[in-house]
């Protein structure tokens, strides 16, 4: 290199460049820090044998063709779960967004502090979590899986639904206003036309996402093809396992593909 | 044009607006009836008693009232849980630190405009993220469970899946709406593929990958508080076994904790890339 | 008695522009009143003060015996029932079609039901339509109203004024989004159906020349003050080039 190249760069002094440096040295350390222990100390090497056998536990899983046929109606029901919780979801987010926008909340900022305070217990829970309270209070089956759906999205609508109503335009508002209608009226033909097509993407966005958290609500009891996969591994079953896994990724595939088509064509 | 001419015209123009408008409404009302029907049989299908779901209000408000509320959070601060809790936050760092060296790559060889290859490695790319976003991350972890034993190894492995999934499809969504100009300028010099990577593309998404990376672990972190409901280490483990007891009170302690680290890491990874920026 | 009486309003906004400092303008029977005045002079908030839009500090608004001003909130909403608006942005609710954006003027009277399903009834669809002719709209009611032109969309926002039935039209601005030639034929509509259907206007214009071809009367305002009305016929030029000269 000449030296005309090995002049400092201004922008850079050696000391910054050198303080960046350790930092990565630093992270990478405690990486492999955590390697060590997450990998080698708490791992049981000894048990798991060798990579020919992690192959052929491994090829146990791959999905028995023959049995997918028995996947589909746990299938269908999941997608139904998703459907409910989505309503759900969409029927409770609609108050709580109107407590939750800054720009129409009531009482602020009683109302609105509540409203987000929902939002973030929604958020920040996982669906499992809530699925595994529901069953408790209320039995087994789809019903504690829905509410534990509806709780899990309810967050995540509420506040896209927010944010499009802090976002609206006041012009036509006021044009609405300027007619002499009232709240209602202005808020039907202000406001909703506004958030309309924004807070349908989201529902199915949702949707989509819903569709994935339901196929393993089941795993504690909360309906849908989750349970199916649970029961096959408890019976060692486990190509018809990789089964239930194969149905789901399809199925989640196709949902994807789908909401991204339709969502794409909204806008 | 006279204005007989005129109103006559709006007169055939009003006319078939509403034939039209009636024709809608009973489409409308068509849809509404299939609607209901569909909700009926879904219903049906989900084998859900009505009953039930009216009588479920009252178990519901015990369970918010006396179950749940207060959160044990002593409990939580037992050493055992406190330790549960750091190994749920180095699975989480492994598995997206691992899950994200995975998915560069993949983001770069999945993006339809630079990719090396479009008939072979782009599809192989793309097959990758797409699958590793569509497999539940909890079954993926049951199955390592299954194959490697429990403990957060497994975790960390699902970790691994769930950021490639994640992170590779934003990253190459960044990489396909970079200007191409740039990249063609650094080809033009005679530049190999991963020449072409390193200075002409990893420039452009630098800020945004590691917005995504952060984003990424963000996200793990929140999944891996629960991979210990399988056996795939951390803190869910804990959450499983104090529900099962019905120890509510505990459990809702976790809960909590799960909640406040959640929030915690959201402003950890907010401030990160605010000040990344 | 005139139409409107405007008296002593005065507006400070929250942020501490004072916009009106005083104004009084009264407008009778079928005249066309130009608010003539630089950017930031006030002419939309006296505009929006007359309906309320912007609630005025103090001052009192007389329209046709009512005093605005004293109003409370549903009487109000009557009262803007006879005050068609005509925006500068047009203000249109893009997402509706051309034909509901019109109709959306029958909202001050029209029923709550039938606003939820947007039923507007047979007769206000009819008129509607024939307003739209009227403004040359006739053939586009069916779009949605992001699809139409500048000039389109102003056209749909004064159906949507006459849809009301006013008995005046406030007009902020009206061509300051078009360019001169449409700005122009929009104003020849305006005009002519204010003379046609004898609705009298209060419109507000930056533009000297806009104001001496289409007004009866200017009114110049500069700084939220009235500093000159005069009949557009008699009013010397050396005066409106003075509001000119002074605040640029
Ligand atoms: N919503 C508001 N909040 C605070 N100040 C405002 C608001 N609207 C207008 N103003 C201020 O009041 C003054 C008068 O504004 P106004 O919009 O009435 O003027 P204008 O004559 O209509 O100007 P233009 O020709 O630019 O439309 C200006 O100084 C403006 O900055
Ligand atoms: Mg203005």
């Amino acid at each position: 290199m000449s030296d005309a190249a090995r002049v400092e760069n201004p922008l850079r002094p050696g000391r910054v460049i050198l303080r960046r440096y350790a930092a990565y040295l630093a992270a990478t350390l405690a990486v492999l820090a955590m390697a060590q222990q997450i990998i080698v100390a708490e791992t049981d090497w000894a048990r798991m044998g060798s990579a020919a056998e992690l192959l052929r536990e491994a090829a146990a899983f791959l999905p028995n063709l023959a049995f997918m046929p028995e996947v589909l109606f746990p299938l269908l029901e999941t997608l139904l779960m998703a459907l409910w919780g989505t309503a759900m979801a969409v029927a409770l987010s609609i108050p709580i967004a109107y407590l939750a926008a800054k720009n129409i909340s009531p009482f602020y900022p009683l109302a609105y502090g509540f409203g987000r305070g929902v939002i973030v217990l929604s958020r920040s829970t996982h669906e499992i979590i809530f699925a595994l309270l529901f069953v408790s209070a209320l039995g087994l089956g789809p019903l504690p899986g829905i509410l534990a759906l509806g709780c899990r999205s309810v967050g995540f609508m509420a506040k896209t639904t927010a944010e499009a109503i802090e976002n609206v335009i006041p012009g036509p508002i006021e044009a609405i206003e300027a007619t002499g209608a009232g709240p209602i009226k202005v808020f039907l033909f202000g406001v909703v036309p506004q958030v309309f097509p924004i807070w349908v993407g989201n529902v199915i966005f949702q949707l989509d996402i819903n569709l994935r958290r339901a196929s393993i609500l089941g795993l504690v009891g909360a309906g849908g093809i989750g349970l199916m996969f649970a029961e096959k591994m408890q019976m060692l079953e486990y190509d018809k396992a990789g089964s239930v896994v194969l149905g789901i990724t399809a199925m989640v595939i196709v949902g994807e593909y789908f909401s991204n088509r339709i969502r794409t064509r909204l806008i | 044009m006279t204005s007989d001419e005129m109103t006559s015209g709006i007169d055939t123009i009003h006319q078939s607006y509403l034939a039209d408008r009636r024709i809608r409404r009973i489409w409308k009302f068509v849809i509404l009836l299939m609607t209901l029907t569909f909700g009926v049989w879904t219903v049906d299908v989900l084998n859900i008693p009505i009953e039930r779901v009216l009588r479920m209000f009252g178990p519901l408000a015990t369970m918010v009232t006396e179950r749940l509320m207060p959160p044990d959070l002593y409990y939580v601060m037992e050493p055992l849980i406190l330790a549960s809790i750091l190994e749920t936050i180095e699975m989480s760092v492994l598995g997206v630190v691992g899950g994200l060296l995975i998915a560069m790559p993949m983001a770069w060889l999945g993006a339809w405009n630079v990719t090396p290859n479009r008939n072979f490695i782009y599809p192989m790319a793309r097959a990758v993220i797409v699958v590793a976003r569509a497999v539940p991350t909890l079954m993926w972890a049951i199955l390592l469970v299954a194959i490697f034993g429990f403990g957060p190894f497994a975790g960390t492995l699902a970790l691994l899946k769930s950021t490639i999934g994640f992170a590779g499809k934003l990253m190459a969504e960044q990489v396909e709406a970079i200007d191409m100009e740039r990249v063609d300028a650094v080809r033009a010099t005679g530049a190999n593929e991963i020449q072409v990577f390193f200075y002409g593309i990893l420039p452009q998404v630098k800020p945004a990958w590691v917005g995504i990376s952060i984003y990424s672990w963000d996200s793990g972190f929140r999944g891996s508080t629960i991979l210990g409901f399988v056996g795939a280490g951390g803190m869910g483990l804990y959450l499983r076994a104090q529900i099962s007891v019905m120890e509510y009170h505990t459990a809702m302690g976790l809960i909590t904790a799960v909640i406040g680290l959640v929030i915690l890491s959201e402003a950890l990874s907010h401030y990160l890339r605010h000040k990344l920026y | 008695m005139a139409l409107l009486e405007i008296s002593q309003i005065r507006k400070t906004y929250a942020t501490g522009e004072v916009a009106l400092r005083g104004v009084d303008i009264s407008l009778n029977g079928e005249e066309v009143v130009a608010v003539l005045g630089l950017s930031g002079s006030g002419k939309s908030t006296l505009l929006r003060c007359i309906n309320r839009l912007v609630e005025p500090d103090s001052g009192t608004v007389m329209l046709d015996g009512v005093n605005i001003t004293k109003l409370n909130k549903s009487a109000l909403r009557k009262a803007r029932r006879n005050m068609g608006m005509i925006f500068q942005e047009f203000n249109l609710v893009e997402r509706l079609t051309v034909l509901e954006n019109v109709l959306s003027g029958t909202l001050g009277s029209s029923g709550t039901l039938r606003s939820i399903f947007r039923a507007f009834k047979p007769e206000d669809v009819k008129r509607g339509m024939a307003l739209c002719a009227r403004v040359g709209i006739i053939d586009h009611i069916r779009k949605r109203a992001d699809q139409l032109s500048g000039g389109q969309r102003q056209r749909v926002g004064i159906a949507r004024a006459l849809m009301q039935r006013p008995k005046i039209l406030l007009v902020d601005e009206p061509t300051s989004s078009l360019d001169p030639k449409i700005g122009a034929e929009v104003m020849d509509l305006m005009s002519s159906i204010s003379k046609e259907d004898g609705i009298p206007m209060l419109i507000s214009v930056h533009d000297v020349q806009l104001a001496k071809k289409y007004s009866d009367r200017i009114v110049g305002l500069q700084n939220g003050l009235k500093i000159f009305d005069d009949r557009t016929a008699t009013v010397d030029s050396e005066s409106l080039d003075r509001i000119y000269d002074m605040a640029s």
